[in-house]
């Protein structure tokens, strides 16, 4: 369960980074597009077909966004269940509190901007919660944590 | 006691003190306690194999006048679930026809074909109408029976043909699996309907229409008053993006339009797209018509672009100037119709910041009816939630609160005089389209029309924006009330209106695999 705790959450963290490159490959595609001569309007960016080849990015963006990376921080809630380690079911919490934060502000961003800044941010606090829940496993690991309390630990006189 | 007991791990403990059993229990009640409501939620959004839009969603009878319909008083907002499908209705929606002893007027054959085209340059799986998209142009004067033979010859997943703005009888609405099933390969179908209504209008499929309207599944009607234009020229330009290549009546280029100095030419704008696009022109312009309806005494425009929503329609008069040069109509920055003598270019005009407020453009004249003592009133919130529709998890649209296909089913009867409030939440722009009727914009967030009547079939509702709409319920059946970026459609953007006592034979899904959307 540690395992697939630790996978789940650098799972989580790869695909925040591959997010972001996503999004970045799209706008640069975009404005090369458009140094070409290219319109995008509403009636464009709704139109079946790719305009150009980078909007592939930011489809892909929409779907590791609602589903893939949701998908993923509740899989690691359930699984933190079962992890035996204090701190393990919190963070995962936190991890998927950050992630519901951040589509929430996806979606914020089409009527104000500003939310699309900050979810530029959140995406920074999801990777960092994701890594430290994942490397915090592994630390855990490491001193043997899994072991019950009362098999390590002396009685108290 | 040992030092090495007294350590503490640094990241993590062992949960001391709980029995072990316990744990497990804790952990699989938590487990259910977050599957468990998925489960139920993606397994309440899940549609029957083949269903009636009558079973779909919550009938809604709207505020108003509901005494007699049992909900008990004029100040309530009822609401039920949908009759059951053994209850009896006195009407189907294919009753409602044309007089089937006038003879046609104006006869049209279109084949719809699965093929091939090249549109800039680019090879396009495409939908064609009698060979070519856009197809043939429908033109009729005003109160001429148009009959219209649709064959088709390989669209796989069927066809059928939506008089888009057209009030026709419900039975020539063409929507499959609510007015007639789609048209298989080989199959057959006659549209016939009087063509009341002068003005701007277009014809597509309404199977599968997210993809056979973006593959070119769509035509021009055009109908002319009985008194004739103004114009000395009158011209239709159909925008389009096939695979991201923009067009106008099927090019990826300029659409020129020779024009002599000093004559009055009448563009007429259709966006076929799924997003709004803007319209604007060098020097000056009037609008003279919104979706197929006369503007009341228009007033040049200067420096203003015309909002032209998806499906939506603009007729715009331009003049050509006496000095020789010609006019440009931008259709988005992306095309542009030249109007002029040939030969003449002109470069294109910036884009304008402002848009045209219709809300205050022109004079006002009477309505035909009085929108200020409403017999029903209707809501239509359109928002953004997470949620489940068809089994997919998803950030759907959602109506009134509820995902497909828990949407209303607006209850009318025929005489009702109906106010819808619109109102977008959803971060989105939904361009709003009623079948079968007219509605006139009363106010938009809350502040009153003051210009000439404003009338739309196809609303660009922007985001944050509310819409007060009132139409007449004068043409009785079951019709859609959707979303025209077809996408959203697709994705359950759809809600209904019937007129009380009806019902269709025609199943979604089913047989004849109707899927309108």
């Amino acid at each position: 369960m540690r395992t697939a705790y630790k996978v789940l959450a650098y799972l989580v963290a790869t695909e925040v980074a591959v997010q972001a490159m996503l999004v970045v490959w799209f706008f640069a595609g975009l404005g090369k597009w458009v140094e070409g001569g290219g319109v995008l309007d509403k009636a464009a960016m709704e139109s079946e077909g790719t305009p150009f080849p980078q909007v592939v990015g930011i489809i892909a963006h929409g779907i590791n966004g609602f589903f893939v990376i949701p998908g993923l921080a509740l899989l690691l809630l359930i699984i933190s269940f079962f992890t035996k380690v204090r701190g393990a079911t919190r963070w995962a919490v936190i991890v998927f509190v950050l992630v519901i934060v951040q589509g929430q502000l996806g979606g914020l961003g089409h009527d104000f901007p500003l939310a699309g800044a900050l979810h530029g941010l959140n995406a920074l606090a999801l990777f960092g919660a994701a890594i430290y829940a994942g490397r915090r496993l592994r630390a855990a690991a490491a001193v043997g944590v899994d072991q019950p309390e009362s098999r390590t630990a002396a009685p108290v006189s | 006691m040992t030092g090495q007991s007294r350590r503490h791990p640094p990241h993590g403990r062992v949960n001391a003190g709980t029995p072990r059993s316990l744990r497990i229990a804790l952990s699989v009640l938590a487990t259910v306690a977050i599957v468990a409501p998925l489960a139920w939620l993606w397994q309440a959004s899940r549609v029957p194999t083949v269903y009636s839009v009558m079973t779909m969603g919550y009938l809604d009878y709207g505020r108003g006048a509901m005494a007699d319909m049992g909900g008990g008083g004029h100040s309530g907002h009822m609401q039920g679930p949908m009759v059951s499908e053994d209850s009896a209705p006195s009407r189907l929606v294919t009753d409602m026809i044309a007089d089937p002893g006038r003879r046609a007027d104006v006869r049209v054959d279109l084949v719809t074909r699965q093929q091939m085209l090249t549109v800039g340059g680019r090879s396009i799986a495409a939908f064609t109408v009698n060979g070519t998209s856009p197809g043939p142009q429908i033109r009729a004067r005003q109160g001429q029976l148009i009959e219209v033979h649709l064959l088709n010859e390989s669209v796989a997943d069927g066809v059928t043909l939506h008089w888009h703005g057209v009030d026709v009888p419900n039975a020539m609405d063409g929507v499959a699996g609510v007015t007639q099933d789609a048209v298989p390969i080989g199959g057959e179908f006659t549209y016939r309907f009087v063509a009341n209504q002068a003005g701007t209008y277009w014809y597509h499929s309404h199977q599968v229409s997210n993809h056979q309207v973006a593959g070119g599944l769509f035509g021009s009607l055009v109908v002319t008053p009985r008194s004739g234009i103004a114009q000395q020229v009158d011209v239709s330009a159909v925008a389009h993006t096939y695979g991201g290549v923009r067009t106008i009546n099927g090019k990826a280029e300029d659409l020129r339009v020779p024009a002599e100095p000093g004559q009055r030419v009448r563009v007429r704008v259709t966006n076929t797209d799924n997003g709004p696009m803007q319209v604007w022109t060098t020097g000056s312009c009037r609008l003279l018509a919104t979706d197929g309806t006369e503007v009341h005494q228009p007033t040049e425009v200067f420096g203003r672009s015309v909002t032209l929503t998806a499906g939506g329609r603009a007729d715009l008069e331009v003049k050509v100037p006496s000095g020789g040069t010609a006019v440009r109509i931008q259709v988005s920055k992306a095309t542009a119709v030249i109007v002029g003598p040939p030969g003449v270019t002109v470069l294109a005009p910036p884009q304008p910041t402002d848009e045209l407020d219709l809300l205050t453009y022109g004079s006002p004249a009477p309505l035909g009816f009085d929108p200020s003592h409403p017999t029903l009133q209707f809501d239509y919130r359109i928002g953004r939630r997470p949620g489940f529709v068809r089994g997919w998890p998803g950030l759907w649209w959602s109506i009134n609160g509820r995902l497909f296909p828990n949407v209303p089913m607006y209850v009318v009867r025929e005489g009702d005089i109906v106010v819808v409030h619109i109102a977008n939440h959803s971060g989105e722009v939904h361009p709003m389209h009623l079948h079968g009727h007219h509605e006139v914009v009363l106010a938009r967030n809350g502040v009153a029309a003051t210009g000439s009547p404003w009338w739309v079939d196809s609303l660009n509702v922007s985001p944050n924006e509310s819409y007060d709409i009132a139409f007449v319920a004068n043409n009785p059946g079951i019709w859609m009330d959707h979303c025209h970026n077809l996408k959203h459609a697709a994705q359950g953007m759809i809600a209904h209106l019937m007129y009380e006592g009806f019902d269709t034979p025609y199943r979604i899904a089913g047989p004849a695999d109707n899927q309108p959307e």
